[in-house]
């Protein structure tokens, strides 16, 4: 029992007892409560239905309103549909971009070393309540979810490809934001202060210093962010009826499942098309 | 550094081309997604200022009388059972997927059996989906019910934890495994003295910070109808309750940033 006297281990190992005590509480919570689908877990009628809907998926089994051959062998309908992969590709850069874009204007007050002058300067209280406000609005950012943000987006703007791109952009903004800002906090000083004390302005310093050291971890950070992003562009496309996710909900509310087939392996194919794009993009950032 | 004019393998020509090359693409892409929008008139709703002005002011105060919070409060613990429900199961989920992955258990050395590379493709098509499509999906198929969200919020998890396992398994110092190997112990052996043991802090620190991102997949988890912090934000959206909203918000962030506190204080005091 001797380790455990050392206060992190006594705190990592107190944590996990307490995860295990709340997760034992959220099962039996669940479990007992009325609506937690045991029973459809273990009922036949449960599986028929969901065998039925895997077999109207594939369009084995003729659905309600479909009538004629599947989408999926519809070249008509891939087109269509995939005008719409189109417009969620395009959706999912944009979000990028103003992540992107939004972190580079802020991202150098929200790093601790810059605010209190340790990469040269003079710190200023102005600059640390800038540094504390650019931090709370970092992690609020991040905390609310892109579709929580989507829902009240479209109160104010007009439905479409902007309003996704903008409420994953701001989640995400937060993401990148902190972590950039964190690079900077652990980037070695010493370029920076040299540009400092030989007389550089904030823009240049930002320029010469700092971007030249942080560029390819913010870039390798969009990149990977990006990848995240074009599994959520169909969720958020859910209530922002821009691309894929609209017609995703469309098809499903008019039980129109070759059609919601087809939807997922687009969804599937930009998935996969992303990856490799930003894996390339991401070798690129590491080979200058 | 001293400039030897000998750069790593390429020329400082190409070395010129290639962030040049990459600069131009990624401006590019900026200036093509911000010209396919669609930027003349109708972006804001007619009423989009109002709702502006509305929310901005429905700040001061947010709803804070004793019966919403306890609403909130009732939403925060759903959200928080779904996703301490749909993490644990992620990881029983996605433990043995991700040993199977690592391809530990076959011939030492070789990490690209066939039951690897198979279970390497189920993980990533696990992943490929978001949670919130697993869940329509789900629902549509079982009904809604809770073990519905779950089982939508583990399987995605798993397949993200499968692959980090996998990618942790694989990257430990081969001394140690050599060391039970020649002493004549079995690949599972080797799994479960030797290479389990070296990243189990690791393991259970990532787990810990998938813990915080499987609140907020919990949260929106509402949309297919399981209540919870997002279920009650779109009730007060739909109401056009913005005080509510803001009091949720609240809640929301509160309990992600208590969750992004506690797992990575876990994580700092498993480094030390």
């Amino acid at each position: 029992m001797k380790q455990l006297k050392r206060g992190n281990i006594t705190f990592a190992r107190a944590s996990l007892y307490a995860f295990m005590a709340l997760a034992v509480g959220s099962w039996a919570y669940i479990l007992a409560g009325a609506d937690s689908g045991l029973e459809d877990m273990f009922s036949g009628r449960a599986w028929g239905n969901a065998g039925g809907f895997l077999k109207q998926l594939m369009g084995l089994e003729d659905s309600l309103t479909d009538g004629g051959r599947p989408a999926f062998l519809d070249l008509g309908r891939w087109a269509e549909t995939g005008k719409l992969a189109y417009r969620t590709l395009l959706m999912s850069v944009l979000a990028i971009s103003f992540a992107g874009v939004g972190v580079l204007l802020t991202f150098l007050p929200a790093a601790r070393n810059v605010s209190n002058g340790e990469l040269g300067g003079n710190p200023s209280p102005a600059l640390g309540v800038l540094y504390h406000l650019l931090r709370f609005v970092f992690a609020f950012t991040r905390a609310v979810p892109e579709l929580v943000w989507a829902m009240v987006i479209v109160f104010v703007l007009s439905p479409g490809v902007l309003p996704g791109a903008i409420a994953l952009g701001l989640h995400n903004y937060g993401i990148v934001g902190r972590l950039s800002a964190e690079v900077v906090e652990n980037m070695d000083p010493g370029p920076a202060r040299a540009l400092r004390s030989a007389g550089a302005g904030n823009l240049q310093m930002l320029a010469y210093g700092i971007i030249p050291q942080a560029r390819a971890q913010f870039l390798t950070y969009l990149l990977y962010r990006w990848e995240v992003v074009i599994r959520t562009t169909v969720v958020v496309g859910f209530v922002s009826a821009g691309g894929l996710g609209r017609e995703f909900r469309l098809s499903l509310s008019f039980f129109q499942y070759t059609d919601v087939a087809l939807i997922i392996l687009w969804y599937l194919i930009l998935v996969v098309a992303v990856d490799l794009l930003s894996g390339f993009l991401r070798r690129m950032v590491r080979a200058d | 550094m001293i400039w030897t004019g000998t750069p790593k393998s390429k020329g400082p020509a190409r070395l010129l081309e290639t962030r040049r090359l990459l600069s131009l693409v990624l401006i590019g892409a900026l200036v093509w997604s911000l010209a396919s929008v669609d930027w003349g008139g109708g972006i804001v709703h007619t009423g989009g200022g109002d709702a502006i002005k509305g929310f901005a002011l429905a700040l001061f105060p947010p709803e804070l009388s004793p019966e919403f919070l306890k609403v909130a409060l009732a939403a925060s613990w759903q959200t928080v059972v779904h996703a301490v429900a749909g993490i644990t199961l992620a990881i029983v989920i996605g433990l043995p997927l991700g040993i199977a992955a690592s391809g530990s258990l076959g011939t030492p050395g070789r990490s690209s059996t066939a039951l690897a590379v198979a279970v390497r493709f189920i993980l990533a098509f696990m992943r490929s989906i978001h949670e919130l499509v697993w869940a329509v999906l789900f629902v549509t198929a079982f009904g809604l019910s809770s073990l519905a969200v779950v089982l939508a919020i583990a399987i995605p998890y798993a397949g993200i934890l499968g692959r980090i396992y996998s990618e942790l398994l694989n990257d430990v110092p081969q001394g140690p495994l050599v060391a039970l190997r020649s002493s004549g112990a079995s690949p599972v052996r080797v799994l479960f003295y030797g290479r389990i043991p070296m990243v189990l802090t690791d393991i259970l620190g990532y787990s810990f910070y998938r813990f915080e991102c499987a609140l907020r997949a919990a949260a929106i988890m509402s949309f297919v109808g399981i209540r919870g912090l997002g279920f009650e934000i779109q009730l007060s959206l739909n109401d056009l309750r913005f005080d509510e909203v803001w009091t949720l918000l609240f809640f929301l962030v509160g309990l992600v940033l208590l969750v992004d506190y506690w797992s990575s204080r876990v994580r700092r005091s498993l480094q030390s």
